[in-house]
């Protein structure tokens, strides 16, 4: 077949793409049945009203600013929750990552990088050691427990090296001190053996198919380790079965931009998206449906729309945490779709954009970190009332 | 001088020369990539083939919401009022908990220094869960703290060290560029680099452009001689905000 030829498939080939996946759409709009309207953001939202369900009542103290975490000397990127105490790893454009006690907000460990330009960072599971990666392509381990080397660092114990682009997220299996997923500007994810620096799969790549722009973000099924999704720039998230390396298991169109973020609902059955389109959204794991569109317009003198730079889910899945560009940090009621709160707009709020956003085991408590340098810790401090 | 001599049998004419096109190699390389796109692109016909047959019997998506639904009003959450009922026996904890919360079992507060001899109790319902975030307790190093004297945040403590903590202890100063906030730090122990380090800055919000950049390269127009590269990507967009920079080139100061 001459090369004339083959472009002429080419062509071909993309417009019945682009039929199908029109196709695709017009068909699961048809399934959107909940409330009978036409518009596409009030799926979840219009099943709940049609149940009489109110949103969640704030007051202005109810969510408060219980600790500050200073310390970094510069933005700070990306935070992790220990699974079982409440100690916090994080990230800064200070080369550092800092592990504090959250209880107490002493620091424990601060651990100059090899690589200053770090984006992402995670605790073990056991809470031993702590992983992070960056502009260097290459994810790093640290045991907590190894002895400090004679200029006072803590020694790398693992690197792990291989993708061909910056690490943009990475996250420890639940329950799996040895295995842990990246997402990289490579256009992959991959799961890794931390005790051998082994790539056991790698999802998507030229061959075989998978995202076809950079990848940001990873979120691990806490229900089922063996499902995670991934959001990229190409506008879309996928999920990913790591026995099955071979494609996704299913795409999630919809967001008009960057998927930014990605977290997986309480319930393990649907995941929560954030966009540079300046939408969250609502998907079912299994159906692929999207269930609920999370939008609202913010007060902006330019008219630009913020995007989303992180997101996060309450324990009951109740609240949506969104963290955007313009610093705005929304917490949204899923059930009603309606911003209940700005943590903005409370004391001691952040002075600069928050970059990540996570909750703590047990739910009680949401750190936020920021460009301003530190972070915060958000608990419920009203009064319960009493009968 | 004499005429040179004509020969007698005649001397053939040459063809003018024609200067051959050079031959038509196979455009092997070209072809092979254009296989491999149409390849991937029948495969992903398959895949939303496949997908759009799945959506036959799909149940609608309101089965899905009330899932959801039924799933977040069985779950309580720690972080949002509701209402509860207290016991009696509970008011008197909750009374002394007004300014301090017992919430830690696991510390005795009967030790001799402490001014309040009491066991704590398991619980306390003036806090959301068993670790409190309003309990000023564990910031106070306990036997040397002398509760309830002690004013946390001043705890002086000796291995307290908040709010004066001056690690890293690096003498920093300001980056230049007028868009960032990042640190240019002249500390000779220290790792950053000392150039203009706003790889994530507002100028750029996202690490690279994929197409063009690659990363990472620490040259800097501050430390650097700029050379005045252009980029050549067509689909990259960004300009560089940084003051000293003198480029014309798209990408971002830390990149070129």
């Amino acid at each position: 077949m001459s090369v004339a030829e083959l472009k002429e498939r080419h062509i071909a080939a993309t417009a019945t793409v682009n039929a199908l996946r029109e196709r695709l759409k017009q068909k699961r709009t048809l399934l959107l049945d909940t409330d009978g309207s036409s518009s596409c953001y009030s799926h979840f939202a219009g099943y709940a009203r049609s149940q009489g369900r109110t949103p969640v009542s704030f007051g202005p103290t109810d969510l408060v600013c219980c600790r500050i975490l200073q310390g970094h000397t510069g933005k700070v990127y990306s935070l992790d929750w220990t699974p079982e105490k409440n100690r916090i790893v994080s990230a800064s454009q200070d080369g550092r990552l800092i592990v504090w006690n959250a209880l107490t907000s002493q620091k424990t460990h601060a651990i100059k990088l090899p690589c200053a330009w770090v984006m992402t960072c995670a605790f073990s599971p056991n809470g031993q050691s702590v992983a992070c990666g960056g502009l260097d392509s290459v994810c790093s381990i640290f045991n907590l427990n190894s002895p400090v080397d004679k200029d006072g660092n803590l020694p790398v114990s693992r690197m792990l090296s291989g993708h061909k682009g910056y690490v943009s997220s990475c996250q420890y299996v639940p329950d799996e001190d040895t295995h842990l997923i990246t997402s990289s500007g490579d256009q992959t994810c991959v799961l890794w053996d931390v005790t051998t620096g082994q790539r056991l799969s790698v999802f998507g790549g030229e061959f075989p198919s998978g995202h076809t722009a950079d990848v940001l973000s990873v979120s691990i099924n806490g229900s089922n380790s063996k499902m995670f999704v991934s959001g990229s720039c190409d506008a879309t998230a996928r999920l990913w079965d790591t026995r099955i390396a071979s494609r996704a298991v299913r795409t999630f169109h919809g967001h008009e931009g960057d998927v930014n973020t990605v977290k997986f609902f309480p319930d393990g059955q649907r995941f929560g998206t954030g966009s540079g389109d300046g939408t969250c959204r609502l998907f079912d794991m299994r159906t692929g449906h999207q269930l609920q569109v999370y939008h609202q317009q913010h007060a902006a003198a330019d008219g630009e729309v913020p995007h989303v730079t992180s997101i996060a889910f309450s324990i009951s899945g109740r609240l949506l945490f969104a963290a955007y560009s313009n610093n705005d940090c929304y917490v949204w009621d899923t059930l009603v779709a309606k911003v209940v709160l700005n943590l903005r707009s409370l004391q001691n709020s952040h002075e600069g954009r928050i970059t990540c956003l996570g909750l703590s085991a047990d739910g009680s408590a949401l750190c936020t970190g920021s460009w301003d340098k530190n972070l915060k810790i958000w608990a419920f401090g009203g009064d319960r009332r009493e009968i | 001088m004499a005429s040179p001599t004509r020969s007698s049998s005649p001397v053939p004419s040459l063809p003018p020369p024609r200067p051959k096109s050079p031959p038509q190699y196979p455009d092997l390389y070209g072809k092979r990539r254009e296989l491999l796109k149409v390849q991937m692109l029948e495969r992903e016909i398959g895949f939303l083939e496949e997908e759009l047959k799945s959506l036959e019997g799909l149940q609608p998506a309101s089965r899905r919401c009330k899932e959801v639904h039924d799933f977040l009003m069985a779950n309580p959450d720690p972080l949002i009022p509701t209402n509860r009922k207290i016991r009696r026996s509970h008011r008197f904890w909750k009374w002394l908990c007004g300014k301090s919360c017992f919430n830690f079992s696991w510390i005795c507060c009967c030790f001799s220094g402490c001014s309040l001899r009491l066991s704590m109790p398991s619980c306390c319902n003036c806090c959301p869960s068993m670790k409190c975030w309003f309990c000023r307790w564990p910031r106070c190093h306990w036997p040397r703290c002398s509760w309830p004297s002690c004013t946390w945040p001043s705890c002086t403590w000796p291995s307290c060290t908040w709010p004066s903590c001056t690690w890293p202890r690096c003498a920093c100063l300001r980056c230049t560029c007028p868009h960032c906030t990042c640190i240019h730090c002249h500390c000779p122990h220290c790792h950053l680099p000392t150039c203009c380090c706003c790889y994530f800055c507002c100028c750029l919000e996202k690490p690279s452009c994929g197409q063009c950049c690659t990363l990472p390269s620490l040259s800097c127009p501050d430390c650097d001689p700029c050379s005045g590269c252009t980029c050549s990507c067509p689909k990259c967009t960004k300009v560089c905000h940084c003051s000293n920079c003198t480029k014309t080139c798209c990408s971002p100061c830390y990149l070129c």
